[in-house]
């Protein structure tokens, strides 16, 4: 059973002062699949996604990543684990250059130790070269490479969603988290950025991803989540919870 | 091949604009130098008693770099603010003066004690003392950043600044160890010299080691913050959450940059010890210390290890000054208070007359002259900042006129807390017309 899913989330439970964010939710995740989690807003899923990812600690259950237990373990050794996330809210890293953003990404990046700097310079040179040009790469497929060199600050809503996901890239993860990839991402721009998440889960990537954009979901998933309340109330494929009448209630719309 | 290159070159060089920051910077502080030299001239001082008094200055001045380039890797590349730069400070010169000093019993006369004492005497040689200071200071820096770097950043502020009135108060009444009020005397010179020339010699041994220290200092911590690593410091002074989220272990990084700028102020204070041979716990040590570094990194740009060194020599160095223009002021303003006073009416009666045509003329011209020039006033922010500065400078001439008519003498006698209005003005300036300092954090291009 756990090999057979990448992320398990086992009766977790988040509460802040006295609103239950999450509340002894419980999902799955099958490797090589992009799953959408759906609700309305203020369900938890942001806050879900922020627990998985290490950033809060659950008040109770277990998440296993990858036959790893992962709940209580720090957001960095998660990242390293390969388990990546991105924010609803782009945190670029504002004052640094979009290239630098990416670079900074990149896991393993020997110069990132300072005692390497002295003892191993030859090493850091090599592994920086090689991240700079992986970085570039990484930015021809999101589209930023003409603004590699400008600071991160100075990116639209939209250019700093493709940034996210960019950075999310460059550590090599094999379940990435999107919250929101493609909110405020041009149509054009979102569709080849979906086909590019296609190919990504074709080379064995996992995606588990909030969206609010119904024909994201419909078009390019191939398993939905819903959650209210801090509670998943249905999962199915996507047409199967199109029609589930508790989603038409309490998200959909009638 | 060899054309191509140089034509590129040239290129380069016609495309490059002058470093205008850089320039206004160096002149600023030639300039202090020079009206500290012109004072001290004036004032009928020898040459050697001159240089002496730059070197001083400049021997300061390094200290000063030092501190701020520690504050800036804690502040301007990770984003640790730290209030308790004088006990960091401190730790470093007292380590310095309990390493290197020859013993110092206590001293009773007439069974009154007159010196308790203090810790040590090793008589170490000056490296080994400076090593020690750098290394206690770092340490304690570590020890405060542990519990303090993981709550939210004011608990840091909050913890290092009691820190440093914690150290001043135990520098005072920590008898046995610290001298007391007294402090450390007798520090050994680098080098001692028995001539009559001795000060002015010492004065320029220090500037010598200070500038070959400094000139270490910022290869090596260039060379550190724009590495890898420097990057993730940077990285985390603009979003830690977001940092650690792509991997990295801030704690980690928060708390190498804390203690190693630490262990940088250490070593200004052990600068400082030998430089003016002796410690106590006096106002070397104060907050007011710290918030001269503080001054002097974001004047000089933070985030630019340059830019701190700047900062450091042009906020000491109006320091400097004005107590070099001190003896001078009382005089000039005695002598001069004529010929200002009269300058003074004549600009405002000219101020007047222009005030008065403008609105004369204005009425009888179809297109009014005095409505256009309000309104440039208004739209313009620097036309009419300038007029406000200018009736500013114009008020303040009169108030010193004023002052010297009916207080003879005041003026003088304060000239050196009216030297922190000044200084005041300066930062008012610099936050309005150049929120990231003189030299500002460059944008680094990757190839």
């Amino acid at each position: 059973m756990a090999s057979e899913t990448i992320l398990r989330v086992n009766a977790v439970e988040k509460a802040f002062g006295g609103i239950q964010a999450v509340d002894r939710c419980s999902l799955a995740v099958l490797p090589r699949s992009i799953t959408g989690l759906i609700g309305p807003n203020g369900a938890g899923k942001s806050t879900l996604f922020n627990i998985i990812a290490g950033l809060y600690r659950p008040d109770g259950g277990e998440i296993w990543f990858d036959g790893t237990r992962i709940d209580g373990l720090p957001p960095y050794e998660i990242v390293h684990l390969g388990l990546t996330k991105t924010w609803q809210i782009p945190h670029e890293l504002r004052n640094l250059t979009v290239l630098e953003n990416l670079v900074l990404a990149a896991k393993n990046n020997s110069g990132e130790r300072l005692i390497n700097l002295f003892l191993r310079p030859g090493q850091v040179k090599r592994d920086e070269k090689q991240w700079r040009a992986r970085a570039r790469e990484v930015l021809k497929l999101t589209q930023l490479d003409g603004l590699a060199n400008e600071h991160a600050r100075t990116l639209s809503g939209g250019q700093k969603k493709l940034l996210e996901l960019s950075r999310a890239l460059m550590s090599d993860p094999t379940l990435v988290l999107l919250d929101e990839p493609v909110a405020g991402v041009n149509p054009a721009l979102a569709g080849s950025l979906m086909d590019l998440i296609e190919k990504l889960r074709q080379n064995g990537r996992t995606f588990f991803l909030i969206e609010h954009d119904m024909n994201v979901v419909m078009n390019r998933c191939d398993w939905v989540i819903v959650m209210h309340q801090g509670r998943r109330i249905a999962e199915g494929r996507p047409e199967m919870v199109k029609a589930d009448p508790a989603v038409i209630d309490s998200y959909l719309g009638g | 091949m060899a054309s191509t290159g140089s034509a590129g070159v040239a290129e380069q060089m016609a495309g490059r604009k002058l470093p205008w920051s850089e320039i206004i910077a160096f002149v600023a502080i030639a300039g202090i130098v020079l009206a500290g030299v012109i004072a001290g001239v004036l004032a009928g001082a020898s040459p050697q008693g001159i240089l002496t008094n730059v070197g001083f200055y400049a021997s300061i001045a390094v200290i000063f770099a030092v501190l701020a380039l520690g504050f800036n890797l804690q502040w301007g590349y990770t984003g640790l603010f730290n209030a308790g730069i004088a006990g960091f400070y401190l730790i470093g010169a007292y380590t310095m003066a309990i390493a290197i000093t020859a013993p110092a019993p206590p001293i009773v006369i007439g069974g009154i004690p007159v010196y308790p004492g203090h810790l040590g005497g090793y008589s170490l040689p000056l490296a080994v003392g400076a090593v020690l200071a750098m290394f206690a200071s770092g340490a304690a820096a570590a020890i405060i950043a542990l519990p303090a770097l993981r709550l939210r950043a004011d608990y840091l502020a909050i913890a290092t600044l009691a820190f440093a009135s914690i150290l001043q108060i135990f520098a005072n009444n920590l008898q046995s160890v610290t001298g007391g009020a007294i402090g450390i005397t007798g520090i050994p010179k680098p080098i001692e010299f028995v001539s009559a020339e001795a000060p002015f010699l010492n004065a320029i041994t220090i500037v010598g080691i200070g500038s070959a220290i400094l000139l270490l200092l910022i290869l090596l911590l260039q060379f550190m913050a724009e590495s890898p690593w420097g990057r993730v410091l940077r990285a985390v002074r603009e979003d830690e959450e977001a940092t650690m989220a792509l991997g990295k272990n801030t704690f980690n990084y928060k708390l190498q940059a804390f203690a190693m700028g630490g262990a940088l102020m250490g070593l200004a204070g052990a600068l400082f010890a030998v430089t003016l041979g002796y410690v106590s716990p006096s106002s070397s040590f104060a907050p007011a210390v710290t918030f001269s570094v503080w001054v002097m990194v974001i004047v000089g740009g933070s985030g630019n290890n340059r830019g701190a060194i700047v900062g450091a020599f042009l906020i000491y160095g109006l320091e400097w000054l004005s107590v070099q223009l001190k003896d001078y002021v009382p005089i000039a303003l005695a002598t001069g208070l004529p010929t200002l006073r009269s300058s003074l009416i004549v600009g405002g009666v000219a101020i007047v007359v222009a005030a008065v045509l403008l609105i004369v003329f204005g009425r009888y011209q179809p297109t009014s002259i005095w409505p256009r020039v309000l309104r440039k006033i208004r739209e313009r922010g620097w036309v009419r900042n300038g007029v406000i500065g200018a009736l500013a400078l114009y008020a303040l001439g009169w108030v010193f006129v004023l002052l010297e008519q009916f207080a003879p003498g005041a003026i003088g006698a304060t000239i050196f807390y009216i030297r922190l209005m000044f200084i005041g003005v300066l930062l008012i300036l610099l936050i309005i017309y150049r929120p990231e300092g003189i030299l500002r954090e460059h944008k680094r291009v990757l190839r």
